[in-house]
């Protein structure tokens, strides 16, 4: 069975060599892809959208419709890896310990008991608690509110630098995972529910074909910005650079929903009540 | 001149900490003494390098060249919050999951 593997990729390497002889060579002006439309794009882009970045114009104006479906095939691997992981919550029992936040001391409460002392001081020690460390706790605190600025300017400034949906989403993303790490799954969740973090990923994804039937609606053709100027002051090409950014909005929300969702339920094996 | 002079100095002074660092990386022994060039030369190269570009593009002294400084120096205090702290994680990490530190005679790991 090994061998078999190892014939096969062998084989497909073999032909994925072979298929690239035919490749132009590196940076050669006069392959197919550097003469019909990339040169129109560099140079009208500014002209039509009035986005300097071209990068962005392509990804979320010329080629948008490839977009969208970037976003949902995003939104898919979020539903696949829900449908695959998540098992229905086990009602877990009420929990018998609390530690002492200042001081670390664990309190048992008998059978019977009720736990009737400040609840702000105490944590309940059950499945999903994790032992955590004062200063990671305290530094990522003050860190995530400029992290998740930063995810926003990316986003929205994605016309005029590297950037926009994608990478401003990761960010968004990747500070609600950097809480649940530093704290733990609880305190993320209290943050960002699993029905918030499963809504973003569609809501993101209905923004943006939101945004391509509303340029149906209002006459031009699916995703063409330019019907947006009914609505939006600045005329035509502004409504483009406009559009494009109402699109990123769309891509950012999926892209950070999708994140949180998958790793929610990677992290702690599809349950909400163990892990992280 | 002396400001490209000390840009100069701070820079390569950058460098010299990131070469310790990679050097310490490969040479030390065990996973918490690698943490240390890790996590100390690095963030002091950081430091001085990006004291030099802040240096290099503060002149002509104009409102853009000093927001820009600032904006340097944003990242410095960034990285001086982040790189201890995620260096202090992985010692945590380590340690907790029983690691044994290195001691004068053991094998190199």
């Amino acid at each position: 069975m090994k061998a078999l593997g190892l014939i096969i990729v062998a084989l497909v390497g073999a032909i994925l060599v072979y298929a690239t002889i035919d490749f132009p060579p590196f940076g050669d002006p006069e392959s197919p892809a550097s003469l019909h439309v990339s040169p129109r794009y560099l140079e009208k882009t500014l002209e039509e959208t009035a986005v300097p970045n071209a990068v962005t114009s392509v990804l979320a104006d010329y080629r948008s419709f490839d977009t969208m479906f970037e976003t949902t095939v995003i939104f898919c691997a979020g539903v696949a890896c829900f449908l695959l992981l998540r098992v229905p919550r086990r009602r877990p029992p009420a929990p018998r310990q609390f530690r002492h936040r200042l001081t670390g001391l664990t309190f048992r409460i008998k059978d019977g008991g009720e736990f009737v002392l400040p609840v702000r001081e105490f944590e309940p020690v059950d499945s999903i608690w994790t032992p955590y460390d004062l200063i990671i706790e305290t530094i990522c605190r003050y860190l995530i509110p400029f992290i998740q600025i930063f995810g926003l300017y990316v986003i929205a400034h994605g016309h005029y630098s590297p950037g926009g949906g994608f990478q401003g989403g990761v960010i968004l993303g990747a500070s609600i995972i950097l809480l649940s790490v530093s704290h733990n799954l609880r305190t993320a969740l209290k943050r960002m529910g699993e029905k918030t973090s499963a809504l973003f990923s569609p809501l993101g994804v209905l923004i943006y074909t939101g945004t391509g039937v509303l340029c149906l609606v209002l006459g031009y053709n699916f995703l063409d910005y330019q019907a947006l100027a009914a609505l939006l002051p600045g005329g035509p090409i502004m409504a483009r650079s406009h559009g494009i950014f109402l699109v990123e909005v769309g891509v950012g929300m999926a892209v950070m929903g999708t994140m949180v969702w998958i790793f929610k339920n990677l992290a702690s094996r599809g349950r909400y009540d163990e892990g992280l | 001149m002396v400001i490209a002079l000390l840009v100069i100095v701070c820079v390569v002074a950058g460098l010299l900490f990131f070469a310790g660092g990679t050097l310490g990386l490969l040479r030390f022994p065990d996973f918490y003494s690698r943490l240390h060039p890790a996590g100390k030369l690095d963030t002091m190269g950081a430091l001085m390098v990006l004291l030099g570009l802040g240096l290099h593009q503060l002149f002509p002294l104009t409102l853009d060249s000093v927001l820009t400084g600032l904006k340097l120096m944003l990242i410095l205090v960034f990285i001086f919050l982040a790189s201890p702290t995620a260096t202090h994680a992985i010692m945590d990490a380590g340690f907790r999951a029983g690691l044994e530190p290195w001691k004068k005679g053991d094998p190199r790991r």
